[in-house]
């Protein structure tokens, strides 16, 4: 018997048992192989590549635009302090706070991918908290208001009147910004308090006389 | 990455044509091995083969240790897995129907159509019967459905009812497996051999 034949009717005979040995070995690998942390979302490049982006950051102008359209597709979340959000917010906000973003009923307005989200604070930094960590998490469709409520107030709200040497786009988004304005109510305060003004200020001169008088004395 | 089509790598529009394609394979393979003739079916209840319970038992095992290798690997993520609801008492009686329908008629589902695919006799009677069964069940489920819901448990796994590592459980599973085949070996031995 040749040394071939010998080998060959030995794996013949044990193959079932060499098998065997291999599967069993490779479950044991799965029970010793080292345990690492999973981490769930989008892999850390893509983070950076988000973060690093402006994309996500919508325009006072376009969320005013949408909002006016009755966009359908459009979700509002207010990211600051309950308090702050009872106050004053935009219009069918939901109020959304980080500490919130694991309670299961918030989170499911964050993670969908059928609204656009739009993540506002006072400024951009209470969204942005929110908006890292939906973008950890690979959720779609979130935005930041840029500059948030601050900006909304200074552009929407109370828009600055552009000097006389800008281009025409700048007379045309200020007429925009007036219009937007008086559809959240501007319009109707402000005729209140141009005709309250004039009636206060007849009695509003008398007592700023009389601050003006110990101002003058110090 | 993985799974390829819920993570869009694929278009979810090939999932039928993958299944087809899929089951086409799996029906050729178990032609192939033999899978079609009804004795060799019921040669796992008399002892004298157990090439379904070997085949069936290394499937499930290769494709755990594979998954979980991959998903160890990253290359396929195992949560995003579907994993049919567990209907216990239901599940426990209907495995006893299909037993005794398997011990009886000599086939399951997949290798019945396999049997006809060939032209047998047999596994077309075995069809037909599988189709009256379906009939009767689809038509009396308004009865049967308190019973049915009853023990709905959810989408568990072994790894949620024992609450252990998948991986001591695959290896459990394995060494069942290693156990089974050697002692359905022993059995084959002491059994008297039967040609077919």
């Amino acid at each position: 018997m040749s040394k071939r034949y010998k080998s060959k009717k030995f794996l013949v005979k044990t193959r079932y048992i060499i098998l065997a040995t291999i599967l069993f070995l490779l479950a044991l690998g799965l029970v010793l192989l080292p345990k690492y942390q999973k981490n769930e979302g989008i892999n850390p490049e893509l983070f950076v590549i988000n973060a690093v982006s402006t994309e996500r950051y919508i325009s006072t102008d376009l969320l005013a635009d949408r909002i006016i359209n009755q966009d359908p597709t459009l979700l509002l979340i207010d990211t600051r302090p309950e308090k702050e959000f009872n106050e004053f917010s935009l219009p069918n906000a939901v109020n959304i706070q980080l500490k919130d973003f694991f309670n299961e009923e918030l989170n499911s307005y964050l993670d969908q991918d059928v609204y656009d989200v739009i993540l506002f604070s006072n400024d951009n930094f209470y969204a942005n908290e929110v908006w890292m960590l939906g973008n950890r998490l690979g959720y779609k469709n979130l935005f930041v208001l840029k500059g948030g409520l601050n900006e909304w107030f200074s552009t929407i709200i109370n828009p600055k009147y552009p000097d006389e040497t800008m281009p025409r786009e700048a007379f045309e988004l200020y007429d925009f910004r007036k219009a937007a304005g008086m559809y959240f109510g501007v319009g109707v305060t402000k005729t209140k308090s141009e005709e309250k003004p004039k009636s206060k200020k007849k009695v509003i001169t008398a007592p700023k006389k009389k601050k003006r008088v110990p101002e003058g004395g110090c | 990455m993985g799974p390829l089509i819920p993570n869009g790598l694929i278009p979810v529009e090939w999932n039928f044509v993958i299944a087809i394609l899929i089951g086409i394979a799996f029906g050729y393979i178990m032609e192939a091995t033999g899978f079609s003739s009804s004795r060799k079916l019921a040669g796992v209840f008399y002892g004298y083969d157990f090439a379904v319970l070997k085949v069936f038992f290394t499937s499930a095992v290769v494709a755990v240790i594979g998954l979980y290798y991959m998903d160890y690997l990253n290359f396929v993520d195992i949560s995003q897995l579907y994993v049919q609801p567990t209907y216990l008492w239901a599940a426990v009686i209907g495995g006893m129907i299909m037993g005794v329908g398997f011990l009886a008629g000599g086939f399951c589902p997949g290798t019945s159509l396999c049997a006809v695919a060939i032209g047998k006799i047999d596994g077309m009677v075995f069809t037909v019967g599988l189709m009256i069964g379906i009939f009767i069940f689809s038509e009396s489920f308004s009865v049967l459905e308190p019973f049915f819901e009853s023990s709905n448990l959810g989408h568990i796994t072994l790894v949620d009812s024992l609450g252990m590592s998948p991986y001591w459980i695959i290896l459990i599973i394995t060494s069942i497996a290693l156990v089974a085949f050697a002692f359905s070996d022993w059995v084959r031995s002491k059994v008297k051999k039967v040609f077919y």
